[in-house]
């Protein structure tokens, strides 16, 4: 039975993973503009001073890139490459896509890394403690305090951060490298921002977990509150643990905003730059890297979750649910 | 003692909102100066008497840009909206109506691969490859945020579609267009309002980052995002041009949040407060 799910779920995320690449594909080759002129660096109205030799030189290129192939076989084709971690060469510095991401990839691992547990540091503490102190003051305070901090663009509270931090007290230098010294404010900023949808899910899984008919029996039983409390708090682990893997999947690929301000070395400033100058493949294999790592972090996340959860029957499990419900808003909320 | 406390956050929350869309709708009667007006002689001033907000680096006053910039911002937002909701409404009523159809099976599938996309990243491919502008942006914004809205109200109409009503309804020869409407439309709006309230706070923050990176308005226009912008290149020689149009921003977002946290503690019987 299990094993059949898993299985079911393997085959979705595959089916999703070709679907995204094929709208990937699709994008890119539909988007108005010829790659070709970009690649000569050639606005839309640019003429050249020898046609001839221009337009030779464009056939050239569109030969050398594929371009005046079928759409469908030019799809198969990039797909066969992109198997083979081949995404081409940056039409800026000539460089492969994939040594340009890889180069990266340890920049955006290590901010989202560390945000990660920023935010699950403070989302664990102030959920579960807004959760025991649920309907009074404290608790209150810190939904207040979510609802504060949510409306908080990321943009505002990092320039905020940087002007107080490397402007007015120097603690932060501004530099484009990316080495431990740097890495604290904007992964601070990152796990502040983050950390309103922890807390809200944190409360709301340790509130229906105490709601349960079994907290109730055993706190008749006469249990201390502590173990009681801390029982529930196990029960609701599991779900907590679910979101912030997902969430993780998004701090990979959103944080854009933050990497550019920060001007952080990582993906999503890459990214950045490379829109700037309409570099498609790179654009390209950055999109795919995103979609294809949130894919597969869903996939781990729910397959593990299915083998570690008793309870999974045939639908999905409720906290499941309310995890996934979870992630499609903080995929957009968090980035801001 | 639980609906007090509600309704206060709900009024704050109103009570914000409304002056924020007064000074806005308003605007000539808060501000003697013109959004696109030049003067040479107050440029990058700071906070005063004369520019509330200070100038930027053309001497346009920032308090009353603000104020017309709002209603750029404002309006773009609350159109995308609407347009998501409907085809978001729509589309989540007929999936949930014709579920486990090869319909359904279908857009719940393009739902994934659109959940898959990081909103920023996919708003950025757009704007790289159609170019940069608001209404650029607004497609990127209404391809994209229609699904929540699908998803709630198919998830509704999947729980009610088999009620006592709706049957009464068929059994009393309603069409199908009748009961989408009439039956089953009703029937989401409560929630698919909360959400919308916070949909539109997540979507105002959304379009300002956006803009905020080059994206949306572009500079001579005023609009909250590309005031940030602009503000952007001199902010750490004059930080306070930033604050007029990032305080609306916050405002704004901030009462949207009220209102729909309010709403949802009334409409939600399920969030127990109580230990």
């Amino acid at each position: 039975m299990k094993r059949n799910m898993i299985f079911r779920r393997i085959r979705s995320a595959l089916i999703t993973l070709l679907l995204s690449s094929a709208a990937i594909f699709a994008l890119m080759r539909f988007a108005p503009g010829d790659p070709i002129d970009f690649a000569l660096g050639l606005g839309p109205g640019d003429m050249g001073v020898n046609m001839d030799m221009l337009n030779e030189r464009k056939a050239e290129l569109r030969k050398q890139y594929d371009l005046d192939e079928n759409i469908f076989i030019q799809y198969v084709r990039w797909l066969k490459r992109v198997v083979r971690f081949d995404l081409g060469n940056s039409m800026r510095t000539k460089i492969p896509i994939t040594e340009e991401l890889g180069r990266r990839i340890p920049a955006t691992l290590l901010l989202s890394f560390t945000a990660l547990v920023i935010e699950s540091v403070i989302g664990l503490l102030a959920g579960f403690y807004s959760a025991l102190k649920a309907g009074k003051f404290q608790d209150g305070f810190i939904r207040i305090l979510c609802v504060l901090l949510g409306s908080l663009p990321a943009f505002v509270i990092s320039l905020a951060a940087l002007f107080l931090f490397s402007v007015k007290l120097h603690w932060y230098d501004i530099s484009s490298r990316a080495e431990l010294h740097r890495l604290w404010l904007p992964a601070i900023v990152l796990g502040i921002i983050g950390s309103p949808q922890i807390i809200r899910m944190v409360r709301s899984e340790m509130l229906s977990e105490l709601g349960k008919p079994y907290v109730s029996a055993i706190q008749s039983c006469g249990l201390p509150k502590r173990m009681v409390v801390y029982g529930a708090f196990r029960n609701a682990l599991l779900p907590i643990i679910t979101t912030l893997a997902m969430s993780f999947a998004h701090l990979i690929g959103g944080s854009v905003v933050i990497e550019s301000i920060f001007n952080w070395p990582g993906l999503g400033n890459y990214a950045m730059s490379s829109i700037l100058i309409h570099d498609y493949p790179a654009i390209q294999g950055y999109t795919l890297l995103t979609v294809a790592s949130i894919i597969v972090i869903n996939l781990i996340v729910e397959t593990a979750y299915l083998l570690a959860d008793p309870h999974v029957r045939r639908s999905e499990s409720r906290s499941l649910k309310a995890a996934r419900e979870v992630r499609t808003h903080e995929k957009k909320k968090v980035f801001n | 003692m639980k609906r007090k406390r509600c309704s206060i956050k709900t009024v704050t929350g109103l009570v914000l909102l409304l002056t924020i869309v007064v000074l806005i709708v308003f605007a000539p009667l808060f501000t003697d100066y013109g959004p696109y007006e030049v003067n040479s002689d107050e440029r990058l001033e700071s906070f005063g008497r004369e520019h509330l907000f200070g100038t930027d680096r053309f001497g346009r006053d920032i308090f009353c840009r603000t104020l017309y910039g709002g209603r750029m911002t404002l309006f773009s937002s609350l159109g995308a909206l609407a347009m998501a909701l409907i085809i978001g409404v729509l589309l989540g009523i007929l999936t949930g109506l014709y579920s486990q159809t090869a319909f359904d099976v279908v857009l719940m599938r393009l739902i994934d691969v659109l959940m898959a996309f990081p909103f920023m990243v996919l708003a950025m491919v757009i704007a790289a490859l159609w170019g940069s502008g608001l209404d650029k942006l607004l497609f990127a914004v209404v391809a994209v945020w229609w699904v929540p809205f699908a998803r709630l109200s198919r998830s509704i109409v999947i729980k009610i579609k088999n009620d006592s009503s709706v049957c009464a309804a068929r059994v009393l020869g309603a069409s199908q267009m009748r009961i989408i409407f009439c039956e089953l439309l009703p029937k989401t709006f409560s929630s698919v309002f909360v959400l919308s309230t916070f949909e539109l706070g997540t979507l105002i923050l959304s379009i300002s980052a956006l803009s905020f990176l080059g994206m949306g308005a572009q500079p001579p226009q005023a609009e909250w995002g590309s005031m940030l912008s602009d503000a952007r290149s001199h902010f750490f020689q004059h930080p306070y041009i930033l604050f007029g149009p990032a305080l609306f921003i916050v405002l704004t977002v901030l009462s949207l949040n009220l209102i729909g946290e309010g709403l949802r503690d009334m409409l939600d019987p399920y969030e127990k407060t109580e230990l």
